[in-house]
């Protein structure tokens, strides 16, 4: 059963040395780059040797009304706890970074980018996002905007990407992509011996955690579950609700959502979201280059925030699917949060594709204030009642 | 499965704690024998087991002779009377299949929240979609406009019965539509055609939730609020549909609902005990 890996422990220690780690790396020189969103090409800050921090949490509403004293409240609350945390600027990684960079992908996290260099000083580079990656316009904009970017990170490095450098970032972040792959399978086994909770937890300890330190204890906490194996048991699990997670972000710190599924004994076995399994998939750099990085994110399946107006071939869909059916779910729960458009316009559309299928759907629409919390307790809790109703009877 | 009245006495009870009213019914097999409302009490726990009392006090029973107790409602957490707790979702479709067998599609009106329900024809939920976590729309909503009017709240539907026309309400918010109605109220309105207006926003709200879930014929309208018979009127003309006349009171639709799963788990346990022995 979960709760008790020894690498997971060895993960939060991690987590806990981190902010001071980076202090000392940066006293010695080193710089800083936090990224916000989607498509940031890692790979290229890793080959200037500057240090990645994925910035952004969740779930605390007293950022929320901080941060909105910078951006309207139409912006969802990911959003204005970001600009909070920065306001703040009491948030170790917040403050640590040096350059903030920032995809255009979603709208409202380019919006906070703006109010970030505006009003907090940071300075602020922007990856321009096309609408469309599936257009060849939209390719080569994106291929001209990777390029772009890497100028800039080169100019605030003070150096050039070379070849070799762009090799090992590739297969460094591909390494950890595998590895976290990985790391899903185990957790949807039957009988897990790490839950969802705890594996979104890891992806996103990757999040601030030296990259390498990171891979190496991904490897490690396979090795740990590969040797578990053996006292793996095999449930039965026609009263367990199995709940893919689909929708908007849930971050570090928010546990709302998560925390009443668990609650009400719910298990999930799966993600597709931007901030869990999403950015984990199809990576596939073809040649380590500038260009080939460009492709290679291209090529991954595109962000909730982008149009995509063709159902039928949106990849979107397609993936949710297979990875409904690749983690054995019965069904799915679409977190939206507030004022998250992209995915609250596209909940019922993706209901009605998985009702063809047979896949009970559950939208829920929130925030991260409590005022709703039994609200959504009871249409959970009855969809979890659906849930098992329908597997006992297919029995 | 053991058959249901040869289970234990046979009695099985539901208790639904609201947020205005709980209430309580009893059954001795299919038969309802105990049924009350009472208004619900600051303690959930407190106001469940008053109502449970009375209910059975109608049916001239004792605790000692009930077989199974499900509670329901927002205060089913608080319950420790009960076997076990379910959504009032899930029960809402169990009491509505229980008397209309056919419906498949409830509308529930709480006093806190607005459901829609689709069910298959065991009384299993297939989808639901329920109001945001405002109050706009629902019971408190109209009890808010009773005040306003001072018309005791039974007495809002029938009132509403004499309008010559519905007047358009701009939200279904309870603060907005507060002042929206006292400024009707100062231009000289007929208060007929206002709470009319009223009855039709709400029903066009509940039409939102059914464009999430779908409309399957028959359809059943619980909840206290389904006791409004303007407001009945006003869900059948947005909705294009005729809601089916309530065998019961359909505020206690929830509470049987959740006496007729206490039925079902009491079986499946005897079921259990048996295959074990």
């Amino acid at each position: 059963m979960s709760g008790s890996l020894n690498t997971i422990r060895k993960i939060r220690e991690a987590l806990e040395a981190r902010p001071g780690e980076i202090e000392r790396l940066k006293s010695e020189g080193r710089k800083v780059v936090g990224w916000i969103n989607y498509n940031i090409p890692e790979e290229l800050i890793l080959a200037l040797d500057l240090i990645p921090l994925r910035l952004g949490k969740g779930g605390d509403d007293r950022l929320v009304e901080l941060g909105s004293r910078w951006i309207s409240t139409k912006n969802c609350v990911f959003v204005r706890e970001l600009v909070g945390l920065f306001a703040e600027n009491e948030d170790p990684y917040i403050a640590a970074s040096d350059l903030v960079a920032v995809d255009a992908t979603c709208m409202q996290i380019f919006r906070a980018g703006e109010i970030v260099q505006y009003y907090f000083k940071k300075p602020v580079v922007i990856l321009g996002v096309p609408r469309s990656f599936a257009t060849p316009e939209g390719a080569e904009y994106f291929r001209h905007e990777v390029g772009h970017f890497a100028e800039r990170l080169e100019d605030f490095a003070g150096r050039k990407i070379t070849r070799e450098a762009l090799t090992e970032s590739v297969a460094l972040l591909g390494a950890i992509r595998s590895a976290l792959d990985e790391i899903y399978t185990w957790q949807a086994a039957d009988g897990a011996l790490i839950s969802w909770r705890e594996t979104l937890e890891v992806v996103q300890a990757g999040n601030v955690l030296d990259r390498r330190r990171y891979l190496s204890l991904l490897h490690e906490l396979v090795s740990e579950l590969q040797e578990k194996q053996a006292t793996d048991e095999i449930v039965d699990d026609r009263e367990e609700a199995r709940i893919f997670l689909s929708g908007s972000i849930v971050p570090p710190g928010d546990r709302k959502i998560v925390g009443i599924l668990e609650e009400l004994g719910a298990r999930i076995v799966g993600d597709d979201l931007w901030s869990g399994l999403a950015p984990q998939l199809g990576v596939e750099v073809a040649e380590p280059t500038i260009a080939g990085i460009a492709d290679a994110y291209l090529g991954r399946v595109p962000h909730g925030a982008l149009p995509y107006l063709d159902l039928a071939s949106d990849r979107r869909i397609a993936n949710l699917k297979d990875l409904v059916d690749r983690f054995k779910a019965h069904a799915v729960v679409y977190h939206t949060l507030r004022y998250c458009d992209p995915y609250t316009f596209k909940g019922n559309e993706t209901k009605i594709v998985l009702s063809e299928e047979g896949i009970p759907f559950l939208e829920l629409h929130t925030e991260y204030s409590g005022s709703d919390y039994e609200a959504i307790r009871t249409r959970a809790e009855a969809f979890v009642e659906l849930v098992r109703n329908r597997n006992l009877l297919e029995v | 499965m053991p058959e249901e009245n040869s289970i234990g006495n046979g009695v099985f009870a539901g208790v639904d704690v609201g947020s205005l009213g709980t209430k309580s019914v009893v059954l001795r097999g299919s038969e309802i024998v105990g049924k009350v409302i009472i208004p619900s009490r600051l303690n959930s726990e407190e106001g469940g087991q008053e109502a449970l009392d009375l209910a059975l006090e109608d049916a001239g029973l004792t605790r000692a002779d009930v077989d199974f107790i499900v509670s329901t409602g927002y205060g089913r957490i608080s319950a420790t009377y009960a076997n076990k707790t379910v959504t009032e979702i899930t029960c809402h479709a169990k009491g509505a299949n229980f008397l209309h067998p056919n419906v498949r599609t409830i509308i529930d009106i709480g006093g806190q929240d607005c459901k829609a329900i689709r069910v298959d024809r065991n009384g299993a939920v297939v989808d639901f979609a329920m109001n945001d976590k405002c109050a706009a729309g629902t019971g408190r909503f109209l009890e808010v406009m009773s005040n306003v009017f001072k018309v005791p709240l039974s007495e809002l539907g029938e009132l509403s019965l004499k309008a010559t026309q519905a007047i358009p309400m701009s939200s279904t918010c309870t603060v907005f539509v507060e002042s929206e109605v006292i400024s009707l109220l100062a231009r000289g309105e007929n208060p007929a055609n206002i709470i009319a207006g009223i009855h039709h926003a709400i029903a066009n709200r509940v039409g939102g939730l059914f464009a999430r879930v779908g409309i399957e014929s028959e359809v059943y309208f619980s909840g206290g609020v389904a006791k409004n018979v303007g407001m009945k009127k006003a869900v059948e003309k947005a909705l294009k549909v005729v809601v089916a006349e309530p065998k019961i009171d359909p505020q206690l639709t929830g509470a049987l609902g959740a006496a007729a799963l206490a039925r079902a788990f009491a079986a499946k346990e005897a079921a259990n005990r048996i295959l074990a022995a």
